[in-house]
This record gives structure tokens, sequence and C-alpha cells, in this order.
């Protein structure tokens, strides 16, 4: 019978491909009880694919007793209709008598049919379909009787010993439908709700308990007949379902790295995005709050950087959208998070996948059951420390110390520093920090019946900024909705969207700053006159700066983005076994709103404002065919075969004016203004791909992974436009050998080995053609300007793209049933036709030509080390361990230049040329500048005099020693890459409390400290010093030993030296936060926690700055990060938040 | 089951049929290759375009104080001692290294208007369009190249001569070329826009043709001077600076009466009639508003900045009258109301009230005229050269320097050899135009660099090691010689 395999074999290998124990046999068995109350057992564990399988299993071993062959059909159209009905009609059309008991059908409900022209047999299936009833036919005659599992196995053995006991977990809670078998026989039963059971076994038997998620239990039959079995949750990884792109698979039948993160790991912290989920969780991974700002950018590397040109932000899939943006995922929502870091795993993304990829996967609705969960926090903020700022009184004598030795006239009268003995000033500081609070609310419902589930989530936070008047709410929801209208259908839709709104966010960068301005004006100076109005400006501090109060409350810059992403699909099991076909269509779509309002004082009395608005559209389509059957039981095959294609189209408009009449009306009223500027522009991309890969396994030890994708993208000229990314993949599953299950050592023994190719679109759209930049202004007179165009940069038609060809060695080891595991990886990633924008030289017009030249290796190792370092009946410590180090090399230039020059534009005005040099042999983001050897010394003064300097003077290594320092004595001087970071997650639980202590560290990375610069040397803006420390400076005869310069007419301040490079190492404390779990009833099933926490309570650093973690370049480029020049600080956070759920 | 069948049918059709165009690049609102100058309004928008190059505020160009900065080697100006002034110390120092944003700044602006006006200059012909505007573009675009050339050969010498509007790779290996060539170039650029331009202005910021030949006079005059040395020159730029002043009415020129009024610096009246080239600001658009008047130029005791004031000497040997008066401001207003003389300022400096805006406001910003030359500038030129070329200076040169004279409150010149004329007119030029970035450059042409800084004040920088000749150029900016070393 053609149906007999369709429904048998195809679900068992499902399930054994989803990873899922096989229960078939023992639920199959023999069964005292209605087999009806197993079902109600497993759907109350949620264990819903079990059941349904059980089900069909069940339905067809019925089909196969009962069957013989009808020739006569029917036809039904009814809805909710009794059996009765059904049967009365079935009786009409083909004279078949029906035998039953009334109460029997009555419990049994009413049913759906429609059928036309069926056969007997087919009807009687649909009928019975989901029943807990039987059927048999003799002659003509139809006989219903309650279903009987016996109908399977007629035999049984007689009872020698009747053994009853309870099944428990470790908290002692009574365990429903474990699975208790006789080994070595056909008999079984399952445990009841109250966690017990009855079996028949004599003694010496060995009785096998198994419940998916538990490790299985071996008890051999004593006397005693009454047996109490404790299961322990099954730690192993082993049976855990990865999602790898395009599919799934196995854990244990990985040939990649790919690291998971549950939502275990991060189920009591403050968490209000994705990011910092991955901080210091997965080795490899590296995440910095480049700006302490709330919601503002982050910089997320996996395995380092590889691009100087491109973005080398991770590519984020979620729920198969690929390019989604992680900071509209409320991480409530996150059901898993995988991390592809090699490239037999990455390459699937193939001209996207250079950078890794960050799979997120979001939560659905449960079968059965109606679930409400509410999260809530509140949060207060304060910057971690400030600067040592000096006093009114020391800064005035110091700036007058100044002017004597510099030759000009004292600022201050002696009345003047008199006064501030016993004035304080101002504290600029005190002004632009404040301690801010937040607030963050999660509400979700979740469920589902047999056939279609929901889940429906809701999420709010409002946070302050630590610095005044910045601040940050999102506003978003979600609707995961999975339905399985028939066996071999399954359609899903996942709508997200979301409201962001950053108030002031983007201000807070550069020397225009308040943070950069607070160390710039004097404390000498008012805030505010003698009438309350904010001072215009700092006779003696800051040159060019705004007041920090103006530049805080005078201005407002508002971004505001709606979000939303819709994700929908079919899923289809064609008539093939193991084969199914899926359609997945998503969209994107995000409108930025930008909107800046500059009062009179920020402006100098031209106030402007101005509006700018940008929609993006994301369209993707995923056309795929999967393949997955287990041949004679030890092949097992999983293939796929893809078709993709995404456009990506950008529309922005914007507008401003300036001289505004109504300055009151800020931003929203435009054209109340004496001059407009506006513009708009487009930009399209697409990319269409082709992609297969096939998974093989042998019995489960000897893996094999083959992948190739080929992508075209609109980026490129035609000839240039498609690449193949591909990619293979090998693993040996020791552990499953003999040999090394003797040896009783390994719990889990694995290598593997990949190597792949991919592919980085480092380009912007139309980067090979050559356009005009529109928009440049002129005046003419003095009533307004003209717009112009100018020749922009060169197009280079012969650009392709950058590809990163990666190799990576595995070890996987678990020790101790797995209490203790262990993976390293090696890894060497080597990106070559580098894509970099060569700048120009001003005489061909400037800007930059992008070229392919070069190459780029990043290399490195990776540790995890997972222990259950105590388990005991009331404590438990797990910690888990990862350390990974990169090292960074531009290995090549392709020739075209000895070093490649790369600044940043946020010291305009304190460097005088680019901080960054690229540099074969040295890493990426290499600092630029002299060598600063400390201050001359008195018995250098000869040497000193050469360079027209005296001891006390900033001395600056020669290196060509031609009596001269200038810019041919600039080397590299530091690097801002990070090449090691740690993480140590540490959960500690005792009884119904959870403590968790999370440490985070980032190591080998140098920071350019302009802030410094600024208050300790006087440089950009600031005209004096403000920094304590320049107490300690060298003063002839008095202290010759300061590094720190004298005030001196011939010394030379370089901002760029050694001097402002600063380790920038940092280990910190990220979060400690303790859980308590309320003891309530176990009937009432509400479950309330509480907790409090603190985020970045301890930092170990060098660094002098506020914090070493924050910079002011923004997560988009990686040449140039470390720079810290008044960075949004972060903060340290205390956090007490409540969870509730029913 | 038919249905999913159909479904699927219908998705695979509809897919595979949109493959083949779906990676075309849809290239909207962004313009591209030389047809954008087809038109004579695409033609206007390349000639604005050429224009930013000399007036982005900050950025490049003339509109803040790095032109000022850039001549600050002559004995007019001076910077703070100490604060954040070290790229305008360089110049007053003659230390100048390959790093100065400054520089920087004036080089990238001429440059990138160099390579708007060579895109005009190579796609003007094929423009449809009114005839005679398309010419009168084509003129300012080949004034503006000759302008940023002349700035460039006199900042850097040898330079890279660019005459190509196209990119090519082969670009960045190229050598410079001598002054000569250069200078040649510009001739010939000024002569073409002369014949292209109208006599009258389009736009307050825009040259005649007065402006072209005043420019191609003081060109010539220069080409007399070093590096150059061609006495042949000044009598072409006698010639040309007399036409100019004969057809001053036809162009618009003429002085003003009074020196202060020269300096009103009210943005309203669009500059002078006296302005024989201006770049025009507006303060309405932030990369066009003006930052050299203002608080560039005033002292920290009235909210300025600093940038730029008097050298003591210079301001000593000022000769009195109502020129001094309106050149110079000696007495600041602190925050409270009262006064304070300069010399018990920080920088015991007089400053410009040249730069002050009207009403005297400390704003940074403006839309006051950045002009760049006056009509008695014009004047000089012809008074100078007719002297050096005939070695007797003629009535209308006496005419010339004595019209100043006059207007500054000084008495006549009467009787001087041609030597002696010469040189009085180069004291009288800078007095005349203190700070308007020409001391310098006379200073260069004339070899008086190391006189004119011998004996500075002592309250003022001095120079860093000894002037040489080497130090009548700068060093090319390191952005370019990091790229290509041939230079």
């Amino acid at each position: 019978m053609q149906s007999k395999a369709h429904f048998t074999l195809n679900p068992l290998i499902a399930m054994r491909n989803a990873g899922l124990r096989l229960p078939t046999r023992k639920l199959l068995s023999k069964e005292r009880r209605w087999m009806g109350q197993d079902f109600h057992f497993i759907f109350r564990k949620q264990n819903w694919l079990v059941m349904k399988l059980t089900a069909i299993l069940l339905l067809s071993a019925c089909l196969q007793v009962s069957a013989t062959g009808f020739s006569q059909n029917v036809t039904l159209s009814e809805k909710s209709v009794s059996l009765q009905k059904v049967f009365k009609q079935i009786h009409k059309q083909t004279g078949y008598q029906f035998f039953y008991e009334d109460e029997m059908l009555n419990k049994a409900g009413r049913i759906n049919i429609t059928v036309k022209d069926a056969p007997l047999e087919k009807v009687l299936a649909i009928c019975f379909k989901d029943l807990p009833l039987s059927y048999s036919i003799v002659n003509n005659a139809i006989t219903v009787t309650p279903r009987k599992v016996a109908i399977v196995l007629q035999q049984q053995l007689p009872a020698i010993n009747n053994i009853h006991g309870t099944v428990k977990d470790q908290n002692n809670n009574p365990l429903t439908g474990v699975s208790v078998i006789v080994k070595g026989t056909k008999k079984g039963t399952s445990t009841g709700a109250d966690g017990s059971f009855n079996i028949d076994a004599n003694v010496g038997d060995v009785l096998e308990f198994t419940m998916i998620g538990y490790k299985s239990k071996i008890v051999t039959v004593g006397q005693s007949s009454n047996i109490t079995i404790e299961m322990d949750l099954e730690v192993t990884v082993g049976n855990e379902v990865v999602v790898v792109g395009y599919g799934t698979q196995k854990k244990t039948d990985l040939t990649g790295a790919i690291s998971t993160i549950s939502t275990k790991e991060f189920a009591d912290q403050p968490v209000t995005r994705v990011d910092q989920v991955l901080q210091g969780r997965v080795a490899g991974v590296q995440v910095t709050n480049a700006s302490g700002a709330p919601g503002a950018d982050v910089r997320i590397r996996i395995r380092g950087a590889n691009s100087v040109l491109g973005n080398n932000d991770p590519l984020y899939v979620v729920d198969g959208f690929v390019g989604a943006d992680f900071s509209t995922i409320n991480p409530d929502d996150i059901e898993a998070i995988q991390i592809l870091k090699d490239a037999s795993s990455t390459s699937i993304y193939g001209s996207r996948g250079a950078n890794g990829v960050v799979i997120i996967t979001t939560k659905k609705g449960k079968r059965g059951g109606f679930k409400i969960t509410y999260d809530g926090q509140v949060s207060s903020s304060q910057v971690i420390k400030r600067y040592d700022l000096l006093s009114a009184y020391d800064f005035a004598t110091i700036v007058n110390q100044r002017s004597v030795d510099l030759n000009t006239a004292p600022v201050y009268t002696q009345a003047q520093v008199d006064f501030f003995k016993t004035n304080p000033g101002t504290n600029w500081q005190d002004l632009v920090f404040r301690k801010s609070m937040g607030q963050q609310h999660n509400l979700s419902v979740s469920g589902g019946s047999e056939k279609t589930t929901y889940l429906l989530s809701a999420n709010y936070l409002d946070q302050d900024g630590v610095i005044n008047n910045t601040g940050f709410k999102k506003y978003s929801i979600r609707s995961n909705i999975n339905s399985n209208p028939t066996d071999k259908l399954s359609i899903h839709l996942n709508i997200e969207g979301s409201r962001r709104e950053g108030h002031n966010i983007g201000l807070i960068a550069g020397s225009g700053n308040p943070v950069t301005q607070a160390i710039s004006w004097a404390p000498t100076t008012p805030a505010r006159d003698s009438s309350g109005n904010v001072t215009l400006s700092d006779p003696v501090g800051s040159a060019v700066g705004g007041n920090p109060l103006a530049l805080m409350y005078d201005q407002t810059s508002d971004a505001n983005t709606n979000q939303a992403n819709i994700i929908g699909g079919i899923n289809y099991k064609l008539p093939i076994d193991g084969l199914a076909i899926d359609l997945q269509y998503g969209m994107n779509y995000a409108n930025a709103q930008g909107a800046y309002y500059g009062g009179s004082i920020v402006t100098r009395g031209n106030p402007a404002a101005s509006r700018n608005s940008t929609e993006q559209t994301t369209v993707q389509s995923t056309s795929s065919l999967t393949y997955n059957r287990t041949f004679h039981a030890d092949h097992s095959i999983n293939a796929v075969i893809v078709f993709e294609t995404q456009k990506y189209i950008q529309n922005y408009f914007s507008s401003s004016s300036s001289n505004l009449f109504f300055p009151s009306l800020g931003y929203y009223n435009l054209a109340l203004a004496n001059s407009f500027a506006v513009g708009s522009g487009y930009t399209e991309s697409a990319i269409l791909s082709y992609l297969g890969r096939v998974n093989y396994a042998y019995k489960d030890k000897f893996l094999l992974t083959a992948a190739v994708r080929r992508d075209g993208a609109s980026k490129f000229a035609p000839g240039n436009q498609y690449s193949t990314f591909p990619s293979v993949g090998v693993g040996y599953n020791l552990s499953k050998e003999d040999f090394v299950q003797k040896l009783n050592i390994f719990s889990n023994l694995k290598v593997r080995a990949s190597w792949g190719i991919t592919g980085s679109q480092a380009i912007n759209p139309y980067a090979t053609l050559s356009t005009y930049a529109t928009g440049t202004p002129a005046a003419f007179n003095s009533a307004g300007v003209i717009y112009g165009i100018q020749l922009g940069n060169p197009g280079n038609l012969n650009l392709k793209w950058e590809t990163t060809k990666q190799s990576d060695v595995g070890l996987e080891m678990g020790f101790l049933e797995n209490r203790i595991t262990l993976e390293a990886d090696y890894f060497v990633k080597n990106t070559s036709n580098l894509l970099l924008n060569q700048a120009l030289p001003a005489y061909v017009g400037g800007g930059t030509e992008t070229k392919n030249v070069g190459s780029v290796q990043n290399k490195g190792y990776e540790f995890t080390l997972g222990t259950n370092l105590v388990k005991g009946k009331n404590f438990n410590w797990s910690s888990n361990f990862n350390f990974s180090f990169v090292k960074n090399r531009v290995k090549s230039l392709g020739g075209i230049a000895p070093r490649i020059p790369a600044g940043t534009g946020v010291g305009a005005g304190m460097s005088i040329t680019n901080e960054f040099m690229i540099q074969p042999g040295y890493s990426l983001g290499s600092y630029w500048g002299l060598k600063y050897l400390g201050t001359w010394k008195p018995k250098e003064a000869t040497e000193a005099a050469t360079y027209n300097q005296k001891p006390g003077d900033s001395h600056y290594q020669d290196i060509n020693g031609d009596g001269a320092i200038n810019t041919s004595d600039f080397q590299i001087i530091g690097t801002g890459i990070p090449t090691s970071t740690l993480g140590w997650n540490n959960t500690f639980s005792y009884k119904a409390l959870t403590l968790n202590v999370f440490v985070q560290g980032v190591f080998g990375i140098d920071k350019l400290n302009y802030t410094k610069a600024v208050g300790e040397a006087g440089a950009g803006d600031a005209r004096q010093i403000t920094f304590s420390e320049i107490k300690n400076r060298y003063i002839p005869g008095v202290n010759e030993t300061s590094n720190i310069p004298a005030f001196s007419s011939t010394d030379v301040i370089y901002t760029q030296s050694s001097r402002f490079i600063e380790n920038g190492s940092y280990l910190r404390v990220k979060n400690v936060s303790l859980a308590y779990n309320l003891p309530l009833p176990k009937k009432s099933k509400i479950n309330i926690k509480v907790f409090v926490s603190a985020t970045n309570l301890l930092t170990f650093t060098k660094y002098t700055g506020l914090d070493p973690e924050s910079s002011n370049i923004g997560s988009s480029t990686d040449t140039a990060q470390g720079i810290d020049y008044g960075a949004y600080p972060n903060s340290r956070t205390y956090t007490f938040g409540i969870n509730l759920s029913y | 089951m038919k249905k999913i069948q159909i479904l699927f049918f219908a998705i695979g059709i509809i897919v595979l049929s949109g493959c083949k165009k779906y990676l075309n690049e849809e290239v909207q609102g962004s313009l591209l290759g030389s047809g954008a100058l087809s038109s004579q309004q695409g033609l206007e928008a390349a000639l604005t375009g050429t224009y930013a190059g000399l007036e982005n505020t900050w950025g490049t160009g003339f509109i803040h104080a790095t032109a000022v900065g850039a001549t600050m080697g002559g004995d007019d100006i001076t910077t703070h001692k100490a604060s954040n002034k070290a790229d305008f110390r360089q110049f007053d120092q003659f230390d100048v290294t390959s790093t100065n944003q400054r520089t920087q700044a004036l080089y990238s602006g001429c440059y990138k208007t160099i390579q708007g006006a060579n895109n005009i200059i190579a796609n003007y012909r094929a423009t449809v369009g009114d005839a005679t505007i398309i010419s009168n573009i084509a003129g300012e675009a080949y004034f503006l190249r000759g302008f940023s050339y002349y700035w460039l050969v006199r900042l850097y010498g040898k330079i890279p001569l660019m005459t190509n509007p196209d990119f090519a790779d082969s670009l960045l290996t190229i050598h410079s070329s001598q002054p000569a060539d250069v200078y040649s170039l510009i001739e010939s650029d000024l002569n073409t826009a002369a014949t292209l331009l109208p006599n009258t202005k389009r736009d307050p910021g825009r040259p005649n043709k007065g402006t072209a030949l005043a420019y191609l006079a003081d060109v010539y005059l220069t080409e007399g001077g070093w590096p150059m040395n061609d006495p042949t020159k000044y009598a072409l730029a006698a010639a040309t600076a007399k036409e100019v002043i004969n057809d001053s009415t036809l162009y618009g020129f003429h002085l003003v009466p009074t020196y202060t009024e020269l300096w009103a610096n009210n943005p309203a009246t669009n500059g002078t009639p006296e302005t024989v080239f201006q770049l025009s600001t507006f303060l309405g658009v932030g990369s066009t508003t003006n930052a050299n008047y203002g608080a560039s130029a005033m002292p920290g005791e009235e909210g300025g900045w600093d940038d730029f004031f008097s050298e003591l000497n210079f301001y000593k040997n000022f000769p009195l009258g109502p020129r001094k008066d309106a050149t110079f401001d000696t007495l600041f207003t602190l925050g409270n109301g009262a006064t304070l003389p300069y010399q018990q300022s920080q920088t015991q400096h007089p400053y410009y009230k040249k730069y002050y805006q009207y009403n005297r406001s400390s704003n940074w910003n403006s839309s006051t005229p950045e002009c760049l030359m006056r009509f008695a500038y014009v004047l000089t030129i012809y008074a100078e050269a007719e002297a050096r070329a005939t070695g007797t200076p003629d009535a209308l040169a006496y005419q010339c320097i004595n019209a100043i004279r006059q207007r500054a409150g000084e008495a006549p010149l009467s009787g001087l050899s041609g030597p002696d004329f010469a040189a009085a007119v180069v004291q009288e030029k800078a007095w005349e135009f203190a700070a308007e970035r020409y001391r310098w450059f006379d200073l260069v042409r004339l070899e008086m660099v190391e006189q004119a800084n011998a004996n500075k004040d002592p309250n003022d920088l001095q120079p860093i090691g000894t002037i040489t000749k080497a130090d009548y150029t700068f060093p090319l900016p390191y952005s370019e010689t990091s790229v290509n070393p041939n230079l």
C-alpha cells in the first residue's frame, strides 16, 4: 500500500534528522490504559511533534489491520457534525451497517468532513483521525470500539512482579510522560500526571526510563516493588538542533565553527539589545560599545576585520531575512542565536558572508495552553568616572604662570585669582553629566491549537543618557504565526514593527560636543551671566566651541526611525520521500526621519533647522528545495538548493532653513526663514543568488558538508557581476568509535576542518560610475546661494568582489558526561582583492578612487570552556569561559603605494595629517605619528638646542636624523584594533536564588586619547589646560623628571604622538545580577522572579580616559577605531527587574 | 494538491522571467559624464561648482583666515604666540611644513576650481543655449583657472599643471611644471577670459572683462620680479593696467571717497564700487559663510579668536591719518563694558579693524563679501610698473599713487626717480593694503623678505633659522607628495 511507507517512514526520518529521540517503539508497545491518556500527557509536556507522529503511526497501523479493499465510494460535506449522522449517511450510500455505543460516540465529539467520491476506507480514516476510536470491518458490518494498542501487539508475557514507582526531576517535581520499558522485551508504559507508573517485570530485569530532554536512566529490578527515580536534564548539546542558514543541522553533525547563545545565558540580565547578548559570550566575537549613548552605535566583529573600505559588520539573518537590522530586535523575542564563524558555515551567504553571520531565530508559540509573560525593569545610570580637573583657583594660577612662561601678559589680576580662593567657579562636568533613569517593559502572549501557534509580543524601552538632554525610546511589536493546514503544508508569517526615537544622541561627537567643551571651558568662566543668560563665549578657555549648556539645550537633534519587517512563507512536502519545497518572501521597510534645530546661541544669532527623510526598502525572495533522507540507517543526507533575490532601494530628501524668523517653532516650520536648501537622492542595488549545500553523515561519525553559492551584484559592471563562493567542511566524531568509548574519558570528541571562500560587498552602489557631486553651493551676492555641481570621484569599471579565503580546524571535547566541554578553533582568513579607496591628490580634484588592491590576513584561535563546576542538591555553579586571539595584518597593498593613509575627520583641528596608516606588516588601524620620548632633560640641553628646543620641551624621535621634527619622522606608534577578548560567565544558584557574574575583557588595543590632548596640552579648541595632571609638569629647577612638557614658547606639541597613545586594554565586570524565584504554591502556575543587577560595575584598565570602551568612530570603520575625543562614555547602571509568567 | 502545484508553477515563471534585468543598475537622480554640460543650465551649474572650491568655509579657499595666514611671512601680520595657532605661526616663522592645514586648504581649493574650469573649458563649445551667456560662462571659467594658478604658482613655485578634466591613473605619476609654463597658461587664460567676459559683472561675486585685465596686469608685474625676473613684463603690466584705468567707467570701477567706508563691511551693499574682484558669501548656508571677518580677526577680550593681527613695528611705522584709524583697532571693549588698550591685552598687539564685521559684531560668520582686489590696487600696478618699465614715472603714475595717498590723508608724491618712485609705491601698497594678502607677494617678487623680517619687534614671533630663497615658496602639501613622489 502506497500510503504505508508514506505514513511511517517519512516522519521517522524527519524525527531522526531533527535530532529527536525515537520513542515509537515504546509508544507502540503494550499499554494497559487507554492510549488517549498518553496523548494527553505528552500533549501537556508540549512535545507536540512526538504526539503528532504517534497519532500518524497509530492511524497507519489501524489502517494496516483494517483495510480489506472497498470498492464503494462516498460523498459527504459536513461541518461540525456528529458521528452518528455521518454513519447514517455512509450507511445510506454504501449499505454498510455500523455497530457502536452512543455514549462512546458522544464523548468523541463532532467532526468536519468533506469528501467527494472517496473510497470508504479513506472516508473512515478521515472520520477516525484524531479520535480515540477504532473500527473493524467484518463483511458489511463496521464495529466501532475504543482504540486499543493491543491491536498492534497481541501477545503478553505473564506478569511476574508488579513494579510501581515515581519519576521525578532534579528539583523533585514529578515527571509526566516518561517512557518506561523492560529492556529486551516489548513491555512498556509511561508515567502519569503524578509521575507514577506501574509495570510488570521480573527480578533482574532492567528498566529503562527515557524522556526527551532528560538523560535516560537504567535501573535493575530488585526485591523492592517500589522504585523512585530521579532523572537529570540532558546537558549534552549532542541533540541540539542548530540553525545553519537555509536549514538546520544536528549540533553533533556540524563540520563548521558555529557558536550558539541560548536565552538562558542572559536570562536575568538587563539586556535591551542584541549586542549586549553577544558581548563576551562567544569566542571570536568582539563587541564594542563605541558610544555609551543609549541606542547608539555598536561595533561587532567576528574573527577580526577583513575590509578597509567595506563594512566589517557581520551579516544578520533574522528568521531567514538576510541583512536584517539587529538593533530592531527585542531580545525578549529571541529563541536562539547562532554565530557562524568559519567559511564552511558562512559561505552559504556568499558575497555577504566574509564577516561572519549572526542568525537570530525568534520565538514561536507552543501548541496547547496559553502563556503570558511580563518583564519589567527600571534602571539608574551614571558615568563610571570623571576627569580630574583643576579647581578655578588652581586654573587661574596656572594660566597666569603659563602666560609668564610664554612671555604674554597674565590673564588674571591677583584680585581675580584671590577671588577664586573662596569661589569654586564653574564645575562644567556637573552641568554635563547626570544620573539618568531608564525603564523597559516586555509583554508577550503565546499559545496555539494543534494546527496553529501564535506569539505576540510588545516592548517599550525608555532610556535617558548620562549626558543631559539625551535619550532614547523604542517601541516594538511582533507577531509570529505558524500553521500546518495539512500534514504536508506549513505556513508562517512573522511581522515585526518598531519605532526608535533618538534624542540628541548624534550630537555627541568631535570637538563641538559638551564633553570636550566641558574640559575646554575655563572653570573661571561662569556658565550664565548675571541675568541668567547662557554665557556665549569663553574669554580664556575654549576658543570656538559653544557653552556646554548651549550645546546640550540650545540644539535638538531627533532621529526617529519607523521600521517594519514582514516575512512569510510556505513549506510543502513533495510526494518524494524527504523532499520539500520552501518559499519565503520578506520585506523590510525603514523610514528614518532626522530633524535638527540649532538655536540662536549655538548658531551665533543665525537659528537654523533642517529635516531629512530616508526611506529604505528591501525585498527578498527565497525559493528552496530541501532533501532529507537516511539510507540503510547509516547514511544520512541533507541537501538544499536555493534561488534567492534581494533588492534594496533607498530614497531620501532633505530640507534646511536658516535665519529662522520664529526660532521658537524649532524644526517644525521650515518655511518661515530667510534661506533654504533642499536635496534628494536615490540608490538601488540588487543581488541574485543560486546556492546549494549537501550535508552527509555516515553513522553520525564521518561528516561532510559541501556548499557553493553564486552571487551576482548590480554594484559591479557587467562582466564582474558574478562570483562563486565554494566551501567544504569535514568532521570526525571520534567519540562514536569503540576505541574512544573504551577509554572512558570522553563523552564527546570531535575534530573538524573546513575551507571556503566568502566575499564582501565593500562598495556602494554606483562606485563603478563617475558621477557628479551635486548640491555644491556658491554665493554670488549676499542674499543667497546657487547650487552647482562638481566632478565627483572617478568611477572604476574594473571593480570586483573582495574575497576572503578561510581555513579552520576545530576540536570539540566533552568530559564527565559533558559536565566539562572544551571547544578550540584555529583559523586563517586571507582577504584578497582588497577594495581600497585610494586618496587622490588634490591636483586631480581630490577625493578617492576605489580599487581592488592588496590583501589582509586575520589569523587566530578561540577557546570555549564550559563547566558545571559544582552540582549539588541546592547549590550549583556553572561557568563558561571563552578567549579568543586574532592577529590582523595587512599583507600587501598591491604595490600602489608603500602605505595608504586613513583619516577620520574626528580630530579636525587637532591632527595635522591622517591619524592612521595602512601599511603592510601592520594591523589595520595602526596609529601614525611621532614617537614621544618624554621631555628633554637638562643633560640633553645641547642636543635639544639643535632642534631649537630646551630642557622641558617635548622630545620626539628624529628617525631620519635630519635635525628636524616633521612628517618624515612619523611612524606607526600603536594599534587601534584589539588582539584578544575574553568572556567569563558564571551562574551560581542556591535554591531559588541565582547569581550571575559576567566578566568581559579586551586586550591588545591602543587608544589615541585626544581628550587628554585637549585637557593636558590645550590642543584643539582649548586654549588653556584644565587637567589637574598639569601640576606635575616639568618645571625648570623644580621638577625636571616629569614627562609633561614645561610651559615654553619653544615647545611644540604634536597631538599625533605616542604621548597621547595609551593602552586601552581592560577587564570589566560587565554585569552582576541576583535573581530570586518567588516560592509560590506549585499549583498556582504563576512564576514570579525578581532581580537586581549592576552593569559595568568594575573596570580594570590603565587607560586614563573616562571609558576605555567608547570611541568616536562609528561601527562602520575599523581602520580608525580607538580615538577618544570626548566620546560618549558607557555608564554604570543599576537595574531592578521583575519577571512574571503564567 | 493541484492548487499548490499551480501556485509553485506560477511563482517559478515569475521568478525566472524577472532575472535577466535584475542586476541592471538603475541610476536615478545622479549625473553622469560630460553630457551634464550639454545644456546652458548644466554649464551654469558646473560653473557654480567651480566657484565652490574658492569659497568653502573651513574647507577650502579664501573665505576664512587661511589665505591671510599663508601670507603671514609679510611684515604686516602675525598671530598668537601660544594658543592653538601652530599652523599660522609656521608662516610667520618661515618654518612651513608639508602638513600645514592652511596651505592644504588653499591648494585643494584652487585645484578643485581648476578641475571645474577645465571641465567647462573642455565642453562649453558643445553646449546648446544663449551664445552670449555661454561665452560669459566660459570667460569666467578661464578667469577662475588663471586666478587659481596665479595663487598656486606664487605659493608653491613648481606645481602640477592640469588642463584636462578627465582622470587617468597616469596622472598620479606626473612631474611638476616649471613656473614659466604655469605663467604662460595664466597669461593665456586671462587674455581669453578678457575676450569672453562682459563689461558688466553678471553678479557682484563674478569677474568682468576689467577684472580679467586687472589680474593680467598683476601677473605681468609679478613676472617682472622673482622668480621669473623678466623686466620686459613691466611694460605689459603698465599697458594692461592702463587699459583697465581708461575703461574703468565701463567696468564700474572707481575709488570710494573715504577709506572708512571701504571697510563698513555691510553685507547688504554687496561690496563697494572699488571692488575689482570679490567672492560673495552667504551666512545662511554653512559652507558659504564668511569666517574671515569677525571673531577670527578680533581679540580674545572681545570674544575673538586672535587668529591674525598687526605686527608691532608695522603698526608703529604706519603713517597717521584716517587710513590708520580705519585699519586698526587699538582699544578693546571687555565684557563688562570697560575698555582696554592693546598694550595691556593678552597678545599686546593692535588688531585689524578692517576685518571686523558690520557694527563690530563678534560673530565668527557673516555674509560680508571677501574682497580680493580693489581698483586702488590696479592704480598701484600701473604706477609701479610704469616707473619700472620706463625708468621715469609719468603723470598718470603720479596721479594713481596720489589719489590713494590723498584719501589716506597723506601728502602727494612728486619729483622722484624711477626706482625711488617704485619703492615708494611698494611701501604705499603695504599701508593701503595691510593684511589684504599682498604684502607677502610684494616682498617675495622684490626679494625683500629677509630685509623686511630683519628687525622685528622683540615681542613679535621671530623667524626660526635663517630665511633663504627656499622659504619664498611652501612645500607641496603632504597629501600630494605622499601619493605622487615625482612632484
